[in-house]
């Protein structure tokens, strides 16, 4: 027992040390050049540099370390009462729901600091994990909850930036803000706050010896007298207000309560004793507190002064979580179990595969007739008739022109996002795995602005060639980190994760620095847009959907085999190898092109999949084509909505798939678990 | 075991409910042209816009709209008052009071995606953009009208570019006498307000002119370097740029928080602007004691001007703009 503590303490000790030279480091950079001299000199009584000592340098400090012990704690605990390793503030959509809503407020004018701008957090972060819970009740240790909550993250995360970007005159501030940053306007927001994280933190471990028990699993929890029920909401509603708070303070600086957890996780195993959440929820908290400073450091050493400000501190934790947990998903222990498919919809709604692939070809074709009359101007069925017949007049003609394009690439784009992520399910044999959350999609992004900020007038074709060389290079280098055999496991949405996450930092940044006024821009390739399409942006789409027609018609079947496990498909003769190779192929072409059509949307991949799945069960044969019309549907249905809602203003495709989406998947997955 | 839904209903349902809708769709919002006839064959103008692109505008265009708010007040300079303009109540807010909007435009949506369905419906004669904004809508404005893009901002030459911009939205629509005429009014009023700058012992004094945000209690200042358009117009009058940083290669902004603010000279007057109660000066860094200890904090040398002058606009935003300054930093006695 003895030795137990000292292992822990000594830890903690080490981490504590380490954490005050940060801290002191951090404390001498800035945007002036007060360093280390001027503190040494404050701290002997000297009042020259009193003021940004103490009004900027102090609470920023203060500020990361607040933050970082709060998402550390938090995301420790959600793991343990999700059983999850995957949870945490970020998967949970906490961070999303707090972040939306203080972005909402700002934008409607009202701006509350302090306690006040915590509440408000409190609300968005609680709404949304208890939807997510909601959603996953139950079922907390499957993927289905971080499936949820990343789902829900995603769209809530396109809210916060189309909301900022769209009120530019506003909000320009809000920007940084969206992705987490430290500076502080004095100490009174961290002095606030401060209380209830330490209260959170304080709760938490007086949950400990319980959470310690529901480790064990609920059922044994339950035996032992435990009530899960109250252990259950307590600690989600401390390790909620204490994710909130964090967001209160600096706005969702990401990925820190993953990584901070996970590494705790993977040390304490090796520390006798220190897996008792009472040493290890504290040690989580320094972890992550270590993070943010130490990410904070290291941006301010890399770009000195005023330079550092541009690049907000979020970027830098979600570069750093996401190298952390790529190296941690190869040797935490369970990261290489593998989930099984049949989380969502393994029995299908209907036997008869044909109604609703019948259906859903006649919602799609009705939609692209109501996409081709709704939007700014209004149109009839009359207009669209002249419009073919070559003779609508003026107006009519050249609304068509500009809208048949949108409609044509909306409908395209999602198609091959639904198939891609369909295709990529079936080979990593995996209920996460879609191109967005592998960072296919995010590195196809990656690769498209790449060549838009090196070449100004890059067209369609070199676009989707960049992109497509962004996208593979992210898909092979996940498949490489995550080893061929281990598609199945928690270690491939991890890392997937990770550089989905890292794709969108490094996009979010080379924006920033190099083209910081065009807000179209930064849309697209953060939120995704038809905006300004033309055919010619559409067409390596359309070319990449008919080779990958060829190919799925090809090899439906095998298919069909490969994803239920290794041997079965070898018995019967299949080449398995060839077969995952040329799916993979085909999803990373799919996944690129459609991006570079119409920028990053994230969730359309995610969703008709599993939507196709839950209805017609998971033979390619029908799978593949239901997916594909439904992925065209709700793109399509988004973009419709985003051109006509609040015209002549209009809102992305990426936001509106989000918001499309979420009303949506949580029926299919309430559905799905209804015919269980 | 679940009972077999009855499927025929939703789908005639699901028929009917089309049909319905597609008889209600029918018809036409505009008629048919019967042949679509060659243009008459009128005088054009040729010019080059910033793209390096020759564009050719026919002759005597009335019809004209506005994609960025610098582009509305050029229009109105040469006597055109735009048929379309992009966010016409930020307009009126941000800009309004330095260059009042003429006439009633239509909105067409953002400055970020303007709607494409609401410039076709106005069928302008010519569409003029900014640079940096809506390229990937290029193509399908060009398909309605004539499109010119004019610079916006060039932080090495930032009152040239103005007139540059202002010359080039006169000369593709006919107003080159107007413009003409507004650069000489302003080039002399630029000499009276020197005079008056240098009569009242003003001349040299550095003012810093900056925005600020709160987002989520944090506050970001954007302070205007050198390169940007209107420290360029008051050093012009004889006042110097008292932001020692650098800024962007367009606009000439940079960045810094509150502690950044430091570094300014014992005598730089503080000058800022922005529209209603979102004063984060006023409102947000009144306890801070870096701002408190500022020297020109001290002095009571902050001055607010009044809303609505836009931070980025033409030879009559700047006059109200310099008129401001002058007027709040050595009031008439």
């Amino acid at each position: 027992m003895t030795r137990a503590r000292l292992g822990g303490l000594a830890l903690g000790a080490a981490l504590l040390a380490l954490l005050v030279v940060l801290a002191a480091w951090h404390t001498t950079q800035g945007t002036t050049s007060l360093g280390l001299p001027a503190l040494l000199g404050w701290l002997r009584g000297d009042q020259g540099g009193a003021a940004v000592i103490v009004e900027s340098r102090l609470p920023r400090v203060a500020a990361a370390i607040v933050v970082g012990l709060a998402l550390g704690a938090a995301g420790y605990a959600m793991q343990t009462l999700t059983g999850n390793p995957l949870a945490s503030p970020d998967t949970l959509a906490v961070n999303g729901g707090a972040s939306a809503a203080i972005a909402l407020a700002a934008v409607f004018g009202v701006s509350l600091p302090g306690l006040g701008g915590a509440g408000l957090a409190f609300g968005g972060g609680l709404l949304a994990a208890l939807a997510v819970v909601a959603i996953g009740r139950g079922r907390g240790s499957t993927t289905q909850m971080v499936l949820v909550g990343t789902a829900l993250a995603l769209a809530l995360q396109s809210v916060t930036t189309v909301t900022i970007i769209l009120n530019e005159q506003a909000t320009s501030g809000l920007y940084a803000w969206g992705v987490g940053q430290l500076s502080q306007n004095g100490i009174t927001t961290v002095a606030q706050l401060l209380p209830v994280v330490l209260i959170g933190i304080g709760v938490l471990l007086l949950l400990a010896g319980r959470l310690d028990v529901l480790a064990l699993g609920e059922e044994a929890a339950t035996t032992m007298g435990v009530g899960v029920g109250s252990l259950r909401i307590g600690t989600l509603i401390a390790s909620v207000a204490l994710a909130a708070t964090a967001v209160a303070i600096a706005g969702p600086i990401g990925f820190v309560g993953l990584a901070a957890p996970i590494v705790i996780r993977l040390v304490v195993r090796r520390i006798p004793g220190a897996a008792h959440h009472r040493v290890a929820i504290p040690l989580a908290a320094l972890a992550g507190a270590l993070l943010v400073v130490g990410a904070d450091v290291l941006l301010r050493a890399v770009l000195p002064g005023a330079a550092a400000l541009d690049v907000p501190t979020g970027v830098v934790t979600s570069l750093i979580g996401a190298i952390c947990i790529v190296v941690l998903a190869r040797t935490m222990a369970g990261a290489d179990q593998t989930e099984s498919m049949s989380v969502l919809g393994s029995r299908s709604i209907t036997r008869r595969a044909w109604l609703p692939i019948a259906l859903a070809a006649v919602v799609l074709a009705a939609l692209m007739v109501a996409a081709m009359l709704m939007g700014d101007r209004m149109l009839l069925l009359g207009d669209v008739a002249n419009w073919l017949a070559g003779r609508a007049g003026d107006a009519v003609r050249l609304t068509l022109d500009a809208r048949a394009p949108r409609v044509v690439a909306a409908v395209l784009a999602g198609v091959a996002l639904a198939l891609s992520g369909a295709l990529v399910q079936a080979v990593a044999r995996n209920a996460l795995a879609e191109p967005y959350l592998l960072g296919v999609a995010g590195g196809a992004g990656l690769g498209a602005v790449s060549i838009i900020t090196l070449v100004p007038v890059a067209t369609g074709w070199a676009v989707a060639a960049s992109a497509l060389g962004g996208g593979a290079l992210a898909g092979v280098t996940v498949l490489l980190l995550v080893g061929w055999r281990r598609l199945g496991s928690l270690r491939l949405v991890l890392t997937g994760l990770a550089m989905s996450a890292a794709t969108a930092a490094l996009t979010s940044l080379l924006i920033v620095t190099t083209d910081p006024f065009n807000r179209g821009k930064a849309i697209v390739w953060l939120a995704g847009s038809t905006y300004g399409r033309g055919f010619e942006d559409a067409l390596p789409v359309g070319v990449a959907l008919a080779v990958a027609a060829l190919g799925m018609a090809w090899m439906h079947r095998d298919l069909d085999l490969a994803q239920l496990d290794e041997s079965t498909p070898r018995l019967l003769g299949v080449r398995l190898t060839a077969v995952q190779v040329v799916a993979l192929g085909l999803a990373v072409v799919l996944a690129s092109t459609a991006v570079a059509a119409i920028g990053v949307v994230a969730f359309v991949g995610l969703v008709a999949p599993h939507a196709a799945r839950a209805l017609v069960g998971a033979r390619h044969r029908v799978l593949l084509p239901l997916a594909a019309l439904l992925g065209g549907t709700l793109t399509l249905l988004a973009d419709t909505l985003g051109r006509s809602l609040i015209a002549p203003a209009q809102l992305p495709a990426g936001v509106m798939t989000a918001l499309v989406g979420i009303p949506y998947f949580i029926w299919l997955v309430l559905q799905a678990s209804r015919s269980r | 075991m679940v009972t077999t839904p009855p499927h025929r209903r939703p789908l005639l349902v699901g028929a009917a409910v089309i049909a319905a809708l597609a008889l209600a769709a029918c018809g036409t919002t505009e008629a048919p042209v019967e042949s679509t006839e060659p243009d008459a064959a009128g005088e054009s103008v040729t010019v080059t816009d910033a793209r390096g692109q020759e564009v050719e505008i026919p002759a005597g265009v009335s019809d004209v709209v506005a994609l960025e708010w610098n582009v509305v007040e050029h229009l109105q300079t040469v006597g055109i008052d735009p048929v379309g303009v992009a966010d016409v109540a930020g307009y009126t807010d941000w800009a309004g009071t330095g260059a009042p909007l003429q006439g009633e435009p239509t909105d067409v949506g953002t400055r970020v995606e303007p709607s494409i369905d609401a410039i076709a419906g106005l069928a302008p004669d010519l569409i003029v953009a900014t640079a940096g904004r809506d390229e990937g809508a290029y193509a399908d404005l060009e398909a309605i009208a004539p499109v010119i893009v004019v610079e916006g901002a060039n932080a090495s030459a930032p009152l040239e570019t103005m007139y540059a911009d202002l010359r080039l939205v006169a000369e593709a629509t006919g107003g080159e006498e107007a413009a003409e005429a507004a650069i000489v009014a302003f080039q002399e009023h630029l000499a009276e307000l020197s005079a008056t700058v240098e009569d009242r012992g003003l001349a040299g004094t550095a003012l810093a002119q900056m925005d600020g945000w709160d987002a989520g209690g944090q506050i970001s200042i954007r302070p205007y370097a050198e390169g940007a358009l209107l420290p360029a117009a008051f050093e012009a009058i004889g006042f110097t740029n008292g932001w020692p940083g650098e800024g962007d290669a367009q606009y000439g902004l940079g960045s810094t928080d509150v502690e950044g603010l430091t570094v300014l000279g014992d005598d730089t007057h503080i000058i800022y602007s922005t529209v209603g109660d979102d004063d984060v000066f006023r409102n947000q860094l009144t306890d801070n004691a870096i701002w408190n200890e500022l020297p020109s904090v001290r002095a009571g040398s902050v001055h607010r001007l009044p809303d609505g002058i836009w931070l980025f606009g033409g030879v009559e935003t700047l006059t109200a703009y310099l008129d401001a300054l002058v007027a709040t930093l050595a009031p008439t006695p």
